[in-house]
C-alpha cells in the first residue's frame, strides 16, 4: 500500500482545495506513481530547494488562498528559520 | 537481475574504475585526457555507494525501514515534511555545495593534478560519504538534533562546548577567505564588479516581483533574474570600455574589503530581506546551473590536461601555498573529499525532511559523492590551463614580483613556460588588464572554466563573456555565504550571550544585534584585511587555517560518530568512523605543527614573525597577525584534542563494561511508510 501524504489527502478532498487555481502543487503529490519520471523528480526537487513547496505547505496550513499578504505572512515566519540555515563552504 | 549478470557488472565497473585509476596514477611525461579521472571517479563512486555504503547502513547502522523517522513523527508541515528521496537529495546538495570543492582543488593543483584526484576519491568514499552519512542518520534518530547537541548529550559537555568554538571559528575564518577571494577576483577588474553591482537592483526587482507580481513564484523570479544577470554581464563589457564608467567600477583590493564588510554587516545587521531573499534564490539558481552547465561542457570537449601529474612543488615550496603534499593537500581539499561543514547541513534542516530511515544512506552518501564529483570537476578546469598560465594567476607578487616580464621569467624558471606576451593576450581575451597575482583559485578556475565552456559553447570570441559568468558565479555564490553565514554566527553569538544576560540573546532587540553582528563581522572583516594586506596574498596563510578548522570540525563529527557505534554496541565496526577519525587527526596535527612551529618562514607562522621582527622597521601588524594565526590555529588543536581525550574515556569506560551503554534515540515508532515498495 502506498502512503499518501495529509496534506495530499486534504488538497485532494478538496479539488483544488482551498487554495484555488493559482496555488502551487504540494511535492509529495509527485510521491506516487509519477515520480518514476525523471522529470517530475527534477522540478519537485527545484520547488523544494527553491521554498515553493513550502509555501505550498504554508497555504494548505493555513487553508488560505496565494495572495500578496499570504506570502508576506509566508516570508514573516521562515525568516528566522533561513536566518539560521548555514550555508556551506 | 541474474546474479551472475550483475556480479559481471560490477566486475566490469571495478576493472575500468582500475584502468581508468591506473591511467591516471601512472602516466607520466606525456598528457592525458580528462575523461579518465570521469571515468575513475564515477566508477569509484559507484562502488563505494554499492558496496561501502551498504555495508555501513545493514551492518553498522542497521537502517530499519520500520522506524518512523521525526519526519513522519513530528509532521507539521512546516520544519518536519516527509519528503521523497530524490526531492531531499536535492535539496541536501543544494545546501552542502558551495565554493570550497570548487576553489580547494584549484589550488591543490599545484601538486599536479594526481595528489588532489586521490584525495578527493578516496577521502569522499571513506570519509566525507561516510561522516554525512552517519550524522545524518544518527540526526534522524534524535529527531534532528544538531551536531552541537548531539556532542553534548552523547560525548560530554565538553564535547558540546568544543563543537560550538569549532563551529564559531570556522564560520569566522571560512568568511574571512571567502570575502578574501571575492576581493582578489574583482579587484582591479572593472567588469567584473560592475556585474556584481547590478545583482543587487536585480535582487531588489526579484523580491518586489516575487512579493508583488507574482506571489510565490521563486522559480520563475530567478529565471527572471538570471536573465538580467546575464544582461549586466553583457553590460558589464560595455562599463568596462567606457573610461568614465569603468572609473567607477574600477577598485583596488582595500577599497573592495571595505565594501564587502560593510555589506556583511548590512546584511546581518538590517531588515533587508528584499535584497538577501532573491539573491539566495538568485545564487543557488546560477550555483546549480552552472555546475550542470560545467560537466556537460567537459563531457563535450573531453579536454586535456596540460598540467602535469605531479610537480616540482610536491616538496613544499609551491608558489601558491607553502608546504609539503603532505598534510597540505589533505587541508587544502576540504568540501571535495572531506568537509566538517557539511556534518552541519546533515543535522540541521535535512534529517528533518527524510521520510525513511533506509534513505539516509542515498540522500547523506549520495549527495556527498555528488559533491565530489564537483570538486573533480575544479581540478580539471584547473588543469586544463598551461600550467605557466595557472601559476602566472595564482603566484601572489611577493613571489613572482609584480612586472610582468619578470613573474614570466620567474614562472618558466620553474620548469613551466609562459610569456609576458601570452599573458596579456590571455587578459585581453577575458576583458581583464591583467591576470597576473590574481591568488584565491577563483579567476583560475573561472579561466578554466572558460576555456572549457568557449570551446565547446560559443568559440573564442565568448571567452571574456564565459569568464565574466565564471566570476559572477563565484562570487554571487561567495557572497551568499558570507550575508548567511554572518546571520548564522551572529544567532550563536546571541544564543550563547542569553545564558549571561537574557536580553542579549532576544533575536529582536536592536541593541543586541549591532553588538552581536559587529562581533561576527569584525572577527571575520579583521582576517580579511590581514589577507589583503599580506604581501604573500593571503591565501598563503588563511586558506590552510580554514582548511585546519573545518577539518577539525569533521574531526569532532567523527568523535561523536565514532562514540555513538560504540554505544550501540558496534564496537568492532567502529573502524569506519575511526580510520578517517585517525586520518584527519594525523593530517591537521601535522598541518597545525608546521604552519605554527615550521622553520620555513613561508609555512611556519611564528618563524615568519620572527623574521619580519628580524627587519628594522617592519610592519607591526603583519607581526602581530602572524602571532594571532599561531594562537588561533594552537587553540583549535587544544579544543579538538580536549574533545578526543574525552571521547577516548567515553569509550574506555563503555567498552570495559564500567559505564552502561546508553544511546540516547528517540523511541521506535513503528513507520506507516514501512510497507511502500522502494521508489
Amino acid at each position: 500500500m502506498k502512503y499518501r501524504s495529509r496534506n495530499v489527502e486534504a488538497a485532494d478532498a478538496s479539488g483544488n482545495g482551498p487554495l484555488g487555481k493559482s496555488a502551487p502543487e504540494f511535492p509529495v503529490k509527485l510521491g506516487s506513481r509519477g515520480f518514476t519520471r525523471p522529470l517530475s523528480v527534477l522540478v519537485a526537487a527545484l520547488r523544494e530547494i527553491f521554498d515553493e513547496s513550502a509555501y505550498a505547505r504554508f497555504l494548505n496550513r493555513r487553508q488560505v488562498a496565494s495572495s500578496r499578504q499570504a506570502y508576506a505572512a509566508f516570508c514573516r515566519e521562515s525568516e528566522e528559520g533561513t536566518a539560521r540555515r548555514p550555508r556551506c563552504c | 537481475m541474474p546474479k551472475a549478470f550483475r556480479i559481471a557488472i560490477w566486475l566490469g565497473v571495478a576493472v575500468l574504475g582500475a584502468l581508468a585509476l591506473g591511467t591516471v596514477a601512472l602516466h607520466r611525461g606525456e598528457q592525458i585526457n580528462a575523461m579518465w579521472l570521469v571515468v575513475a571517479a564515477v566508477c569509484t563512486y559507484s562502488l563505494g555507494y554499492r558496496f561501502y555504503s551498504k555495508f555501513i547502513a545493514t551492518k553498522v547502522l542497521m537502517l530499519d525501514a520500520q522506524r518512523a523517522t521525526p519526519a513522519e513523527r513530528l509532521e507539521d508541515g512546516r520544519d518536519f515534511v516527509p519528503t521523497h528521496k530524490w526531492v531531499v537529495f536535492g535539496h541536501h546538495f543544494a545546501a552542502i555545495a558551495g565554493p570550497g570543492p570548487l576553489v580547494g582543488p584549484v589550488l591543490a593543483a599545484q601538486f599536479g593534478y594526481l595528489p588532489g584526484t586521490l584525495w578527493i576519491l578516496t577521502g569522499a568514499v571513506f570519509g566525507g560519504c561516510v561522516q554525512d552519512f552517519v550524522i545524518l542518520l544518527f540526526s534522524v534518530r534524535r529527531d534532528g538534533k544538531s551536531l552541537t547537541e548531539m556532542a553534548r548529550e552523547e560525548v560530554g559537555r565538553l564535547g558540546g562546548l568544543v563543537a560550538y568554538v569549532a563551529v564559531i571559528s570556522i564560520i569566522v575564518i571560512l568568511l574571512g577567505v571567502c570575502a578574501l577571494v571575492v576581493v582578489n577576483a574583482l579587484k582591479a577588474s572593472p567588469w567584473g564588479t560592475f556585474t556584481i553591482a547590478m545583482t543587487i537592483p536585480i535582487a531588489l526587482l526579484m523580491g518586489v516581483y516575487l512579493r508583488r507580481l507574482r506571489p510565490g513564484k521563486v522559480l520563475e523570479t530567478s529565471t527572471l533574474g538570471f536573465v538580467l544577470v546575464m544582461l549586466a554581464i553583457w553590460g558589464g563589457q560595455w562599463a568596462s570600455q567606457t573610461p568614465a564608467v569603468a572609473r567607477w567600477f574600477t577598485l583596488g583590493a582595500p577599497a573592495l574589503a571595505i565594501l564587502i564588510i560593510v555589506y556583511g554587516f548590512a546584511a546581518s545587521a538590517l531588515p533587508v530581506w528584499l535584497l538577501l531573499a532573491p539573491r539566495d534564490y538568485l545564487s543557488t539558481f546560477v550555483k546549480l546551473g552552472t555546475i550542470a552547465l560545467l560537466a556537460l561542457g567537459i563531457v563535450a570537449l573531453r579536454p586535456t590536461l596540460h598540467m602535469p601529474p605531479l610537480t616540482r612543488f610536491i616538496d613544499g615550496s609551491g608558489p601558491v601555498f607553502a608546504g609539503n603534499v603532505f598534510p597540505f593537500a589533505f587541508i587544502t581539499i576540504a568540501c571535495g573529499a572531506i568537509s566538517g561543514f557539511h556534518s552541519l547541513i546533515s543535522s540541521g534542516t535535512t534529517p528533518k525532511l527524510i521520510r525513511r530511515e533506509t534513505e539516509a544512506r542515498m540522500v547523506g552518501y549520495g549527495a556527498m559523492m555528488a559533491e565530489s564529483l564537483v570538486a573533480i570537476m575544479a581540478m580539471i578546469a584547473a588543469c586544463v590551463l598551461q600550467p605557466g598560465i595557472y601559476f602566472a594567476i595564482n603566484s601572489p607578487a611577493g613571489i613572482v614580483g609584480q612586472a610582468p616580464e619578470a613573474a614570466a621569467t620567474a614562472i618558466s624558471a620553474w620548469g613551466f613556460p609562459i610569456t609576458a606576451a601570452e599573458m596579456h593576450a590571455l587578459a585581453q581575451s577575458v576583458g581583464e588588464q591583467t591576470l597576473y597575482n590574481r591568488t584565491g583559485g577563483a579567476p583560475a578556475f573561472a579561466v578554466g572554466m572558460a576555456h572549457i565552456f568557449s570551446h565547446s559553447l560559443g568559440g573564442q570570441a565568448l571567452m571574456a563573456i564565459w569568464y565574466h559568468f565564471a566570476i559572477m558565479f563565484e562570487a554571487l555564490f561567495i557572497l551568499t555565504v558570507l550575508d548567511a553565514g554572518t546571520r548564522v554566527g551572529r544567532f550563536m553569538v546571541q544564543d550563547a550571550l542569553g545564558h549571561v544576560w537574557k536580553p542579549l540573546g532576544r533575536t529582536s532587540w536592536y541593541p543586541s544585534i549591532l553588538a552581536t553582528s559587529a562581533l561576527i563581522v569584525g572577527a571575520w572583516g579583521y582576517f580579511l584585511w590581514q589577507g589583503v594586506k599580506d604581501p604573500l596574498g593571503g591565501i598563503n596563510s588563511l586558506w590552510p587555517l580554514f582548511g585546519i578548522a573545518n577539518q577539525l570540525l569533521a574531526t569532532v563529527a567523527l568523535c561523536v560518530a565514532t562514540t555513538i557505534i560504540v554505544k550501540m554496541g558496534k564496537a568492532r565496526y567502529a573502524a569506519v568512523t575511526l580510520l578517517p577519525l585517525i586520518w584527519l587527526v594525523a593530517v591537521t596535527f601535522t598541518a597545525s605543527w608546521h604552519k605554527i612551529f615550521d622553520p620555513n618562514p613561508r609555512i611556519g607562522f611564528l618563524s615568519h614573525a620572527g623574521q619580519l621582527a628580524s627587519v628594522p622597521g617592519s610592519n607591526i601588524r603583519l607581526i602581530f597577525n602572524d602571532r594571532l594565526d599561531a594562537v588561533v590555529t594552537g587553540t583549535l588543536i587544544v579544543m579538538v584534542g580536549l574533545i578526543l581525550i574525552e571521547s577516548l574515556v567515553e569509550w574506555a569506560r563503555v567498552l570495559s563494561g564500567r559505564k552502561q551503554a546508553r544511546v540516547r534515540e528517540s523511541p521506535f515508532v513503528t513507520s506507516r511508510f514501512a510497507t511502500e515498495e522502494q521508489g
